[in-house]
């Protein structure tokens, strides 16, 4: 009797759930019924994109069909700890993602990881003067307007460069002593190429002209957001007091994007919404010239990366962005109703080689084992399933270029396939025999036995290397995982001190073993000069021993050439110096893998059109926010 | 019984500053805020000044803390750097709010439930009510509980809206916009504390009942005739309430002191994702409020324990 009770109460119980759950409000649902004007006509491949996808469930906010409206949720698991992008205390890539969707500046960056104008009406000009300096003229797009309805000027990208440079100690010629490192007021001061700017001269309201002390080939990336002059503060200590919470006395910071910042309710959400003044986006890959079709953004702080998937699966959440673990593929990439959209950001995976040690120092070993990986094979069996053609077939093969820009050429194409015939030639002339397993040995230095290492706990890496682990044991390398968990590789393999002394050193100093085959990301981009450092003599990114004095010469020309023809074949020369032998016995000390794809969940059957942008790596998922829609 | 509390909490005062400052000496010498900075290619000397003047960083552990205790004392809790610069004082209210949003509905459930079940276990022995809830017991404690709330968000959350064609009854983070909104939002994360509690909570209470059901008094008060619902109530739930309370001191220091595992599967944004977030970023302050704030309310719940020892058997007495 009483256990019947029991089971009569656990059954009012579960009804109750039901109809509580059945009788629920719309309070928090997504897409609004507000307004409905027309939509944009979506390119022939998102509608063929919807066509693949199903509305079986979960339930769908009540929006018309093709209209705007709805309040776009993204679940993310990090928050940042303010909105100031330049505070030390900040390093985290969401804070730049969000005030994408906020801020712009004079060019931005395209899925093709290029620079395209973002507030400019066209590229700018650069005129070499007979001194050497230089000077860039630049017209901003007509119309241009905050979010508060005042108009943006030439005087704010002015005005941007007096605050960043507040208070620094200044050359003769104005440009910054010392790379910025005394006086400056502003925290961080992201003073590469800054540093070189003399003056900026305001023309008018659109024309204006920077002037540098001598070229800096990165130069489009150096106003990658322009501030308000008449809003972000009257010095430099008002605007680090005003970013953090994106506000100042009056309100919220005004906007030049296409959303503006509207609450954060901190640990929980953070809300934008649609600037209804955007000029409209200038971005190749956008397909909305106007303003958002969404109404707003709700960004939903998720730590746990199983309950971004629930959010996403209840329909909680309208799009997710993570790390390309194999638990989120195989959860989402199987289900009907999500698209997984994936692309080749400006982040790539290679195994650097200590070309230190006792059997990589020989450069026919180090090509045999180019050889022997086949990053065909890697890309089939890994990457392609989970991510599509977004990524090259062939794997990467160039650490300057990545594989979606212009200027790409693949290096390693010699390489390209299963070659452990010529692999194992390479080390029989290196005066290597097999030892009677499978795996070579060499009379004075032993058994070929190298360990690779990365950050443990990733298990895309991981499988990876296990992969290549197999593949290079037919070519005669036996290669033992030496992974450390989490960032502490790092510093305790080929960044730490004592390897780094012992890589500037050419071995001299420091300890040549503590590494043999590194594995992790290095992050390239549009701009590919900060790429060179990895392989300078005694640069702190070169822990691989790489020395060359031409190529030392010829990275610190790279950076100096005008013509962007020129100075694209200048940095695939010191590609060929890093992943080849073709022109110094010293070269080949990475093999790039691939790019490390940006990935993203969405709910395809609420969303009609996606903003998912390529390059997400580097923009995030707000990147083309313009371009959401509801169903 | 003023006297022994005034007494308890002085002599509490020993039991913080070792509890504070093994706290400060290990997140000092663990995380260092100048780590944040290693990643900055281009932060200036400056920022490296910053920091170090914040926290005074030139200055060896002991020092520091000797500083803090004399702010805080004062009542400058310092400044989050792992949230955007914000006074201390402002996020450790806003956050323990949001910790006692979620802890006291738990508390209050687990309390009923547990004290329920236990009780309805204790006098089924051996009967099959008895056996389900050893076995539920059983499973919440095997049951993880990272698995146990990700499984309640799969069923109420995915399978009970796609089989039913309801609303899924869960929203991730903590919503306080309506009434309903807070339900849908603390549902699932106070089911999974109080599930994976409950199981102690529950064998526990049993034990206590059980020990008191076959004392002399409760046969001699069943031999008198006092009703069966007199005979649990008045004396063996009552003369089972020494121990339970200690057991509920403890639940409730548990649950106030905010949840790291539940808060991080739900997004909850209360003191058990803060701490941790902070002790990660080498935000000594924060760390230091949340830890304070712990250490407190353990002393606390223990001392309300010992207060209720004497209201439920008033054999003891405070000398």
């Amino acid at each position: 009797m009483r256990e019947s009770k029991l089971l009569k109460l656990l059954a009012m119980l579960f009804a109750f759930t039901l109809v509580a759950a059945a009788c629920g409000s719309d309070d928090g649902d997504a897409a609004g019924d507000e307004d409905t004007t027309e939509a944009t006509d979506a390119p022939a491949e998102e509608e063929e994109a919807m066509e693949e996808t199903t509305t079986t469930a979960p339930p769908a906010p009540d929006v018309e069909e093709g209209s705007s409206g709805g309040t776009l949720i993204w679940a993310h698991e990090q928050e940042p700890p303010d909105m100031h992008l330049d505070d030390p205390n900040n390093g985290l890539s969401i804070t730049s993602w969000l005030r994408s969707a906020l801020i712009e500046g004079l060019y931005g960056i395209s899925g093709a990881t290029e620079y395209y104008p973002e507030l400019l009406a066209e590229e700018g000009v650069v005129t070499e003067n007979e001194d050497g300096s230089v000077s860039i003229s630049m017209v901003l797009r007509d119309g241009l307007m905050w979010s508060d309805g005042t108009p943006l000027t030439a005087n704010d990208v002015s005005y941007t460069y007096d605050i960043i440079t507040e208070g620094c100690d200044r050359e003769d010629d104005g440009s910054i002593v010392d790379g910025g490192s005394e006086g400056c007021v502003y925290f961080t001061g992201g003073y590469t190429g800054t540093e070189l700017i003399t003056s900026i001269e305001v023309a008018s309201d659109t024309e204006f002209t920077i002037n540098m002390a001598s070229f800096f080939a990165g130069w489009k990336a150096l106003f990658s957001e322009v501030y308000a002059a008449h809003a972000y503060g009257a010095n430099a200590d008002e605007v680090n007091a005003n970013l953090p919470e994106w506000s100042n006395a009056d309100g919220v910071l005004p906007s030049s994007g296409p959303m503006i910042f509207e609450s954060w309710d901190r640990g929980v959400q953070m809300n934008m919404v649609r600037n209804d003044a955007y000029h409209g986006s200038n971005s190749p890959d956008a397909v909305n010239p106007g303003v958002a079709f969404v109404d707003g953004v709700q960004v939903n702080f998720v730590a746990d990366t199983d309950t971004q998937i629930n959010s996403l699966k209840s329909g909680e959440a309208h799009i997710i962005m993570t790390q390309p673990q194999l638990a989120f593929g195989e959860r989402l990439s199987t289900d009907e109703n999500f698209t997984v959209a994936s692309s080749a950001g400006p982040v790539y995976e290679h195994w650097g080689l200590n070309v230190l040690n006792v059997h990589l120092s020989d450069p026919l070993v180090r090509e045999a084992l180019a050889y022997g990986i086949d990053k065909t094979e890697v890309m089939a069996g890994l990457y392609t399933p989970l991510f599509g053609d977004s990524l090259p077939a062939e794997g990467l093969g160039n650490t300057f270029w990545m594989s979606n820009q212009s200027a790409y050429v693949d290096h390693q194409k010699m390489y390209e396939g299963p070659q452990s015939d010529a692999a194992k030639a390479n080390l029989e002339a290196a005066g290597y025999a097999d030892s009677g397993d499978g795996i070579y040995e060499h009379p004075e230095k032993g058994r070929l036995t190298l360990r690779v290492g990365t950050t443990g706990g990733n298990a895309l890496r991981e499988l990876q290397q296990q992969l290549i682990q197999a593949q290079l044991a037919a070519s005669g390398f036996e290669i033992v995982i030496d992974n450390v968990d989490g960032g502490a590789y790092f510093g305790e393999r080929p960044f730490s001190e004592e390897a780094l002394a012992a890589a500037a050193s050419g071995g001299a100093e420091g300890d040549p073993t503590v590494w043999d085959i590194t594995q992790f990301a290095w992050v390239g981009g549009p701009w590919p000069g900060g790429s060179a450092p990895k392989g300078i003599t005694g640069n702190g990114n070169n822990p691989y021993g790489h020395s060359n004095a031409d190529y030392d010469v010829r990275a610190g020309e790279c950076d100096g050439i005008v013509d962007d023809a020129a100075r694209a074949d200048c940095y695939n020369e010191l590609d060929r110096y890093t992943t080849t032998l073709e022109i110094a016995d010293t070269g080949l000390f990475m093999i790039p893998l691939t790019q490390k794809p940006s990935y993203y969940g969405y709910l395809s059957s609420v969303l009609q059109g996606a903003g998912v942008a390529p390059d997400a790596q580097g923009a995030g998922p707000l990147a083309n926010v313009v371009d959401f829609q509801f169903s | 019984m003023f006297i022994f509390a005034v007494r308890r909490i002085v002599t509490a005062i020993p039991v913080l500053l070792v509890a504070t400052f093994i706290t400060f000496w290990a997140t000092s010498a663990v995380s260092n805020p100048l780590d944040r900075l290693a990643t900055c290619q281009t932060c200036s000397q400056q920022a490296y000044d910053r920091l170090i003047d914040l926290y005074d960083l030139d200055q060896p552990i002991p020092q520091r803390y000797v500083s803090w205790i004399g702010d805080f004392v004062t009542g400058d809790m310092g400044q989050a750097t792992s949230q955007g610069e914000r006074p201390v004082s402002e996020i450790f209210w806003e956050r323990g709010l949001n910790t006692i949003l979620l802890a006291a509905p738990a508390f209050v459930l687990l309390t009923i439930v547990g004290a329920v079940t236990g009780v309805y276990s204790a006098l089924r022995q051996y009967k099959f009510g008895d056996y389900a809830v050893t076995s539920v017991s059983y499973l919440g404690l095997a049951m993880p509980t990272f698995f146990f709330g990700l499984l309640l968000q799969v069923v109420f959350a995915i399978w009970i809206p796609q089989w039913f064609g309801v609303k899924p009854f869960w929203s991730s983070g903590m919503h306080l916009e309506s009434p309903y909104q807070y339900l849908r939002s603390v549902t699932l994360p106070v089911l999974t504390l109080m599930f994976v509690l409950l199981a102690g909570d529950s064998r526990f209470i049993r034990a206590a009942v059980l020990d008191i059901k076959s004392a002399d008094y409760i046969r001699t008060a069943r031999a008198k005739g006092v009703s069966n619902r007199k005979v649990i109530t008045k004396h063996l739930f009552r003369n089972a309430m020494i121990p339970i309370v200690t057991l509920w001191s403890l639940n409730a220091a548990a649950l106030f002191s905010g949840s790291i595992i539940t808060e991080t599967i739900f997004s909850w944004p209360g003191y058990g994702r803060l701490f941790l977030d902070a002790a990660f970023q080498g935000d000594v302050d924060l760390t230091m409020a949340i830890a304070l704030a712990i250490t407190v309310l353990v002393v606390l719940m223990n001392l309300l324990a010992d207060l209720m020892y004497g209201v439920l058997d008033p054999r003891i007495r405070y000398d």
